[in-house]
């Protein structure tokens, strides 16, 4: 066997790099010295059987059973909106990260970060120990010196000492914060994040008096307005805010009903593409909106918004949309909710909570929950800071988590203040940008190596228990800052039992304690709703100036990438993931309508100028349809300058035009040509479905009138086979539907599937070239016109078709099918014609054109899958309906000699499905899931006129659109 | 002129023929022979790090396999024992053997014995020991006759063609579930009548579909 370099401090270069490698082509002298000396090698290596080590363990572990998957249920800490995880672990190793049913923010469901999460885990650049002023330390050396500046602090009450911390929700770490604060009462806290919904938790104080929560509740919903606001993807708790949409849009739950969807945005976002009414708007001018929407509903009738000021709107098509939404919101009191995105300023917060109450949303669709053991983000807080930083004010800084030195307001200067502070720590997993320039960098454990505690927006408690023991030298938040506070090191475990100490009952704080790392979450009750004093906001707000709605300069507004605020620079699945609207991976080019790109002469790819008051960034544009006429989308995360091997370098760090006063949007930009293109790579280069029926929709009203729609989409002759069918009567006959309904286009199923069958990343060359792995695609196609049209997207995986095309094409064998109606493939028969692939109508086949595995540093290999082989170069590959959960389900259920229950085993895209949208199981079982949702009238076979007969359906997609603007 | 080419000259074409063939059919015999499983690994018997005997343990002591192999019924993989399982008697028994060495040292440090691996399947096949013994295929039947062995051999070619040949005809590998980690059972004359009732009774059908141990 091939010697291994010692775990895991070995650094070899990662799969998309050494997949770049092959971009330039060896000269004919490598050419042959590399052939000669690979005929060598596989000559030798032939000769002997590889010699395996087996290491038992020394002690037993209780309840282990080898080779089988252990679950555990955990939490994933993120600011304020934590999440609950159940994660699988093989051997105690973490391999995958899923929702938690029970946790209220998850409800089963997960996004690309949950799912990604892992990866980090594993990353190769994390850092491994301290580091002292550049060099290596221990943390016996910064426990030492700390020690010593912390007396020092403490002689002088703790002044210049400040702590910035990232938001969080947290009673350890909460609890430590405090003691912090009795120990040094002049230490300055602040806090910060890259991305924060400041507004909205502003407005909602201004609301209530004390930090709340507006907690939406869109299961209750008939009918949302989401002004400026990705609520299914990208704002806070878009879990929940997902799954409950899902329901309420599901036909059989709601008596053939649906909830209605308005959205007004700049941007398209994937709420945006899941709405029946869409309207473009500048984010600068969603203020008017919201107050036209207002006066509006004022002249309709709604007595506390009568006389409103009412702004004057662009054109007649807007003033149309704003009055049938009004009469629709109307017609719905009590049953309706409206919300605006965290971009938005708190004025607009404020008048939507005040419509909100006024129409009787309050406490059936949105409740103020009470924030309690939190931080919250200041941007002020941190401007302060930064000043007395730069001004000498600061000795000691502490900066636990985040990196400001990338992330924080560029007028702020964060990096030069920093530069000025004498004893500076940061507690980061990388050295990155802010780490440089500290002079301790510690290096901080992932959440699944650490104990720590969460809590959610309606203060359900749940806590953080690791999967592994920390792989490198690491230590948490409430670690260091117990650190921080006391002098000395504490254990997690320590920290978290003594703050559980003071909240389970004491009687039984053992096995109560126990219960609940088994469940996920506390038995304690959440807080209840508080009731927001809106009259006095009403009366304030009404004082103020009316709010033009004109937009004659450009607007940028920041959006939050795949990666964040940049955190996740560094992980590569979520790179390479393609953006759900632009199809884009490995970039972030800044979105422009098609109007501008007509009026300023810009194609896709096309490097502009941009500048706002006074800074510039070249950047590449691309063209997206949907973008409001005048806002210049900007994603954040990318640009970075010390993310890794995977994220230095790669798009273009737009926080340089983000400044403090506008975080989310700023007006006044121009856009110019600044000369030359740039590649990007694009996983999706089409917009429409070329009048193929692919995504079938309809109106809700046309769906009641002609149920069949979509099995009438497609006329075609009897469908007769050539071949002689295999009989698929008996055992478990595996199928899949796909409800396009209730599919909102997160792309989480993708990254599932990637975690979950070691689907290797290409880098952006290979991705550019159509050779991504991803063995779920999700296309997305416009429809209506080009400028404005509307987004639906399709999972497409292999179809698993029953008289399969590529099964007759290979030439070996090595695509076949098996009893149980999967198309499967052997990989170790491939030998890589790829015919297969072309004959593949829905093109769900993957080639490996390259060995992207075996390169692989040590520790990113600990996040594969042990019961999925790992394809090698030259090999085909695509969906197996996650093969080896089939199997691990139907051996559990014949040694408890019974049958595998409906639901009993979930693919892995079905299982992270936030929506709900995948219905996998036994179609021979007529009770079955997915045989009830086969037989739904809404059920197609995608290009069924092939007679190939996929065994995965979809749902066709309905949108309840409001008669008024049709 | 005179003839340039002998009389027997038009033999050397069939000659060739022949050797070439011949040549061929050996090859093929080479290959198959010396590079099939049965050459190549049965009997592999590597040197372990303790030399623990199965012949002793299982053969003369009469320990069940389960004792050791605790997982094998509910596990897809074969456990080895941790080195607590050796130490529950040689605390006791034999606390002084040199043979028992590395066993005491794992002991003490918390470091654990690395054995030599003997059944090797490639990393493609997906075998499940649970499905197996559940199925009412017995240890030896792969493994051979281990409480013969003093150091343990592969007994069986553990390839392809082998597993499917069971997978096709099972009868003559299913026994009763109380003979699993029996050496001594042996398929009487009422085999067959047996094996049709088990196979019916826990409709026991191998898979012969390639997601059947390939995934």
């Amino acid at each position: 066997m091939k010697k291994r370099a010692p775990f895991p401090h070995d650094f070899v270069p990662e799969p998309e790099d050494a997949a770049e490698q092959w971009h330039e082509l060896p000269s004919r002298r490598r050419f042959l010295r590399l052939m000669s000396a690979s005929l060598a090698l596989a000559g030798l290596s032939a000769c002997r059987k590889p010699v395996e080590k087996i290491m038992p363990y020394v002690k037993g572990l209780e309840e282990s059973v080898p080779g089988l998957p252990v679950f555990y249920a955990s939490t994933m800490p993120h600011g304020i909106h934590p999440a609950g995880v159940l994660v699988t672990t093989f051997d105690g190793r973490p391999t995958k990260i899923d929702g938690l049913a029970v946790h209220p923010a998850a409800l089963g469901g997960s996004d690309i970060h949950m799912q990604a999460a892992v990866l980090d885990l594993y990353d190769p650049d994390r850092s491994q120990q301290p580091q002292h002023a550049g060099a290596g330390a221990e943390w016996v050396d910064f426990t030492a010196a700390w020690k010593k500046e912390l007396t020092q602090l403490q002689s002088r009450g703790g002044e210049g000492l400040a702590v910035l911390t990232e938001s969080f929700a947290s009673p350890t770490l909460s609890r430590l914060q405090q003691e912090l604060a009795v120990a040094l009462p002049g230490a300055i806290r602040v806090c910060w994040d890259g991305i924060q919904e400041e507004s909205l938790l502003e407005a909602a104080r201004a609301a209530c008096g004390q930090a709340v929560y507006p907690l939406a509740h869109f299961a209750r919903a008939e009918v949302v307005v989401c002004l400026d606001a990705d609520a299914l993807y990208g704002e806070g708790e878009h879990l929940r805010h997902a799954h409950g949409f899902a329901a309420s849009r599901a036909l059989d739950g709601n008596g053939g009903s649906m909830s209605r969807l308005y959205v007004a945005e700049p941007t398209l976002t994937l709420t945006g593409g899941a709405a029946d009414h869409r309207l473009r708007c500048e984010a600068t001018r969603v203020a008017a909106l919201a107050s036209a929407l207002a006066a509006e509903l004022g002249r309709q009738g709604l007595t506390p918004f009568a006389n409103w000021p009412a702004p004057h709107l662009e054109n007649a098509a807007e003033e149309r949309w704003i009055a049938a939404l009004a009469r629709d919101l109307l017609a719905h009191r009590g049953k309706g909710l409206l919300i605006a995105g965290r971009r938005q300023l708190a004025e607009v917060h404020l008048l939507l909570f005040a419509l909100n109450q006024a129409l009787g949303h309050l406490g059936t669709t949105l409740d103020f929950m009470p924030l309690a053991q939190t931080a919250l983000p200041a941007t002020a807080d941190l401007a302060r800071l930064t000043a007395k930083m730069a001004a000498g004010e600061i000795t000691h800084l502490v900066i636990l988590g985040g990196n400001p030195a990338y992330a924080a307001p560029v007028d702020l200067d964060f990096a030069a203040a920093l530069r000025r502070v004498g004893f500076s720590v940061h507690l980061s997993d990388r050295v990155d940008e802010t780490s440089i320039l500290t002079t301790w960098h510690l290096p901080a454990a992932h959440f699944l190596e650490s104990w720590g505690d969460c809590r959610s927006v309606e203060s359900r408690l749940s806590v953080i228990q690791p999967m592994i023991a920390p792989l490198f030298a690491s230590r948490s938040a409430a670690e260091v800052m117990a650190l921080l506070a006391r002098g000395e090191e504490h254990h997690g475990y320590d920290l978290v039992r003594e703050t559980w100490k003071g909240l389970l009952p004491a009687s039984g704080y053992e096995k109560s304690w126990r219960q609940m790392l088994h469940d996920g979450i506390s038995p304690l009750a959440p807080a209840s709703p508080l009731q927001p004093d809106l009259e006095r906001i009403l009366a304030e707000l009404r004082q103020q100036p009316a709010v033009s709605s004109s937009l004659d300069k450009l607007e940028v507004i920041f959006q939050p990438s795949a990666l964040l605020d940049g955190r996740y620079a560094n992980n590569a699945w979520l790179q390479e993931v393609p953006d759900p609207v632009t199809k884009i991976a490995w970039d972030n080019p800044a979105r422009i309508s098609h109007e501008l790109a007509r009026e300023a002469g810009l194609a896709n790819g096309e490097m502009v100028q941009l500048s706002l008051n006074g800074r510039s960034l070249r950047i590449p544009v691309w063209i997206v349809p949907g973008q409001a006429v005048h806002s210049v989308t900007l994603e954040l995360g990318y640009g970075r300058t010390r993310a890794g091997r995977v994220g230095t370098g790669v798009g273009f760090d737009v926080g340089v035009l983000r400044s403090s006063a506008s975080p989310g949007f700023a007006a006044g930009a121009t856009i110019a040509p600044a000369g030359g293109r740039f590649p990007i790579a694009c996983a999706q280069e089409y917009a429409g479905m070329a009048g193929r029926p692919l995504v079938r929709q309809a109106g809700l009203e046309e769906f009641r009138h002609n149920p069949g729609f979509a099995r009438a989409a497609v006329e075609h002759p009897p469908l007769k086979s050539l071949w002689k069918d295999h009989d698929y009567k008996t055992g478990y006959q595996w199928g899949m539907v796909i409800d396009l309904n209730a599919c909102i286009g997160c792309n989480a199923c993708t990254i599932a599937c990637q975690c979950e069958n070691n689907i290797p990343v290409v880098g952006k060359t290979q991705v550019a070239k159509g050779r991504e792995m991803h063995w779920i695609r999700l296309d997305r196609y416009f429809n209506g016109t080009p400028d404005d049209p509307e987004m639906v997207h399709q999972p497409v995986a292999c179809q698993h078709c029953e008289t399969a095309p590529c099964e007759q094409v290979c030439p070996v064998g090595a695509t076949v099918h098996d009893h149980e109606g999967l198309n499967v493939m052997a990989y170790n028969r491939c030998v890589g014609t790829r015919y297969c692939s072309n004959n593949c109508p829905y093109k769900a086949r993957r080639f490996n054109f390259f060995d992207y595995t075996q390169k692989m540093a040590e520790l990113r290999k600990m996040v594969q899958n042990p019961d999925v082989t790992v394809r090698m170069r030259g090999v085909m590959e695509k969906c197996t309906y996650c093969l080896q959960r089939l199997t691990l389900a139907k051996n559990k259920a014949r040694l408890e000699g019974r049958r595998v229950a409906d639901g009993e085993v979930r693919t892995a895209c079905q299982q992270a499905c936030p929506t709900g949208a995948i219905t996998f199981g036994n179609l021979l079982d007529p009770e079955s899931a997915v045989s009830r949702a086969r037989a739904s009238q809404r059920s197609y076979a995608l290009l069924e006129e092939l007679n190939v007969r996929p065994r995965t359906c979809f749902a066709a997609r309905l949108r309840n659109r409001n008669p008024e603007l049709v | 002129m005179a003839q340039l080419f002998k009389r027997w000259s038009n033999y050397v074409p069939l000659i060739l023929v022949v050797v070439a063939m011949l040549g061929l059919a050996t090859v093929i015999g080479f290959f198959s022979y010396f590079g099939s499983p049965r050459f190549t690994d049965v009997g592999y018997a590597p040197q372990q790090p303790v030399p623990y005997s199965h012949a002793l343990h299982a053969g003369d002591l009469g320990m069940d396999c389960r004792y050791c192999h605790h997982a094998i019924e509910a596990a897809p993989h074969a456990n080895l024992p941790p080195t607590q399982t050796c130490m529950n008697c040689h605390e006791i028994l034999l606390p002084e053997s040199s043979r028992l060495m590395p066993v005491r040292e794992s002991w003490s440090t918390g470091l654990p014995i690395a054995w030599n691996r003997i059944h090797l399947l490639p990393d493609y096949a997906y075998f499940n020991h649970s499905a197996h013994l559940h199925a009412g295929v017995g240890c030896s039947s792969c493994h051979g006759l281990i409480t013969r062995m003093a150091v343990v051999a592969q007994a069986e070619p553990l390839s392809m063609g082998w597993c499917l040949a069971c997978h096709r005809h099972p009868e003559s590998s299913l026994r009763p579930a109380g003979e699993i980690t029996s050496m001594v059972w042996k398929p009487d004359a009422d085999q067959a009548r047996f094996a049709a009732v088990i196979m019916k009774q826990n409709k026991i059908a191998p898979p012969q579909d390639c997601s059947g141990c390939h995934r």
